[in-house]
């Protein structure tokens, strides 16, 4: 049996089926996670941004426009939420790499293990703006006009910032001497 | 030499696989000529394949249940008024910035050592704790023997056991919604209370005798508590959950010799 899409499933959401949203949660569970983590570098940072994020999606579900794919919604408030957390955290610009290596706790160590450390490194060194971009393009695998979608910009501002995030990537990566 | 922006435009697009057939004509016969534009493109195909094979971390286990267990009561919810309806207990628990666990070890290391009432304990236990609180916060770090997912409405998430010989190490993740009290018991009476570690939060309480750990927690909180188990034998830890002395929940965390 096919299972339901994100639109039926918030449909049913509206009218009070909480185990609708169960299924959009485990749907989208994991990309919510994995989008903060990767804009955010800390995986307790990134548990309490998804749970922020599936309650305002709960919380607002009756503000859903159907015309609009649900999960631009929740990647669009998954990626404000983790925006909010940089500016709370002052982390908002860029850090350099010798102050991301000094706040590296156990959890951040713990993932190098599982995760190239060099690239999310790397990526934490650019603009907020920049990582967006690549996170929805190789991390969720969205296309451009999903990614423009999403952050509500136009297409052709995507793939300058997916090509000048690249270029500052790529940059990081040969001084760090890891590319 | 510089490289004319299009060219750089037309690499990222043709490794997008996003480029017109001209444009292709057009970047190919660019490269043909271009050492410095060869040099790019495999760099840039290079990062991307790097960026394309990142894996996936998988969210904590109980984090599903803690969404779930937030979401208010579906007739509290008037469908007229979604706005203005104020966040319910759990929503407001959780967004509070101040419950974050910090993952670092200084985090760590200035954490609270709860009120603990025990015979049991002796000087080095503390030692031990001060020497494991870094592992606390990451479930990575050491290896978990067993583990259990709570999912009520009084409490949920998850308890998972650690092997550190010769400690065990009980790490409590859990979200109550009330006062909770948890009775631990094990019939190794030669296994001993080493210590109890939380981490930034206060009002944990713990009490232990030999064979039975007491704690009782409020709201949501991440602590551990340490058995010094020599010569790693195997044991059954029994996990009883009470809210205003009525059981809720219980469970077995069984740890094999090692």
């Amino acid at each position: 049996m096919n299972e339901p899409d994100d639109t039926t499933l918030m449909e049913q959401c509206i009218k009070g089926n909480q185990q609708a949203f169960e299924t959009l949660l485990v749907r989208y569970e994991r990309p919510v996670y994995n989008a903060a983590y990767r804009m955010l570098h800390s995986r307790d940072d990134a548990r309490d941004v998804t749970q922020t994020v599936f309650l305002k999606v709960y919380e607002n579900r009756d503000h859903y426009d159907p015309k609009y794919r649900f999960f631009s919604w929740i990647y669009r408030i998954a990626l404000n939420e983790s925006v909010d957390v940089l500016k709370r955290s002052s982390r908002l610009e860029p850090l350099d790499t010798d102050t991301i290596s000094q706040t590296q706790g156990p959890e951040q160590q713990a993932s190098s293990e599982q995760l190239s450390e060099g690239v999310q490194t790397a990526l934490m060194t650019i603009k907020s703006d920049y990582r967006s971009v690549v996170v929805l393009k190789h991390f969720l695998g969205c296309s451009y006009s999903e990614i423009s979608e999403i952050l509500e910009i136009p297409e052709k501002t995507v793939k300058s910032r997916l090509y000048t995030a690249r270029q500052l990537l790529k940059e990081q990566l040969d001084q760090n001497g890891t590319h | 030499m510089a490289i004319d922006e299009k060219y750089i435009a037309l690499i990222n697009a043709d490794l997008d696989g996003d480029i017109q057939p001209d444009d292709k004509a057009q970047l190919e016969a660019f490269l043909a000529e271009s050492e410095a534009g060869q040099a790019l493109q495999d760099e840039l195909r290079s990062l991307c394949s790097a960026l394309d094979a990142e894996g996936m971390l998988d969210p904590p286990r109980h984090l599903r249940h803690v969404v779930m267990n937030s979401l208010p009561e579906p007739t509290a919810k008037p469908q007229s008024s979604p706005v203005t309806e104020s966040p319910g207990f759990w929503y407001s628990l959780f967004a509070v910035p101040a419950l974050r666990y910090t993952a670092t070890f200084a985090a760590g290391v200035i954490m609270a050592v709860a009120i603990v009432d025990s015979g049991q304990v002796q000087q080095r236990a503390f030692n031990d704790v001060t020497g494991l609180v870094g592992t606390m916060s990451d479930a990575g770090d050491i290896a978990p023997v067993a583990s259990t997912i709570i999912h009520k409405a009084a409490v949920a998430g998850t308890i998972t056991l650690r092997r550190a010989d010769p400690i065990l190490i009980i790490d409590f993740d859990l979200s109550t919604n009330g006062p909770i009290d948890i009775v631990a018991t094990y019939d190794d009476k030669s296994v001993w209370f080493n210590g109890f570690a939380q981490l930034e939060s206060t009002g944990t309480s713990i009490s232990a005798d030999g064979g039975q750990i007491r704690i009782q927690v409020d709201g949501k909180r991440r602590y551990a508590v340490y058995l010094h188990n020599e010569g790693s034998r195997k044991l059954s830890i029994n996990l009883q959950f009470f809210s205003n002395g009525e059981p809720v929940h219980q469970a077995v965390l069984e740890y094999e010799q090692g």
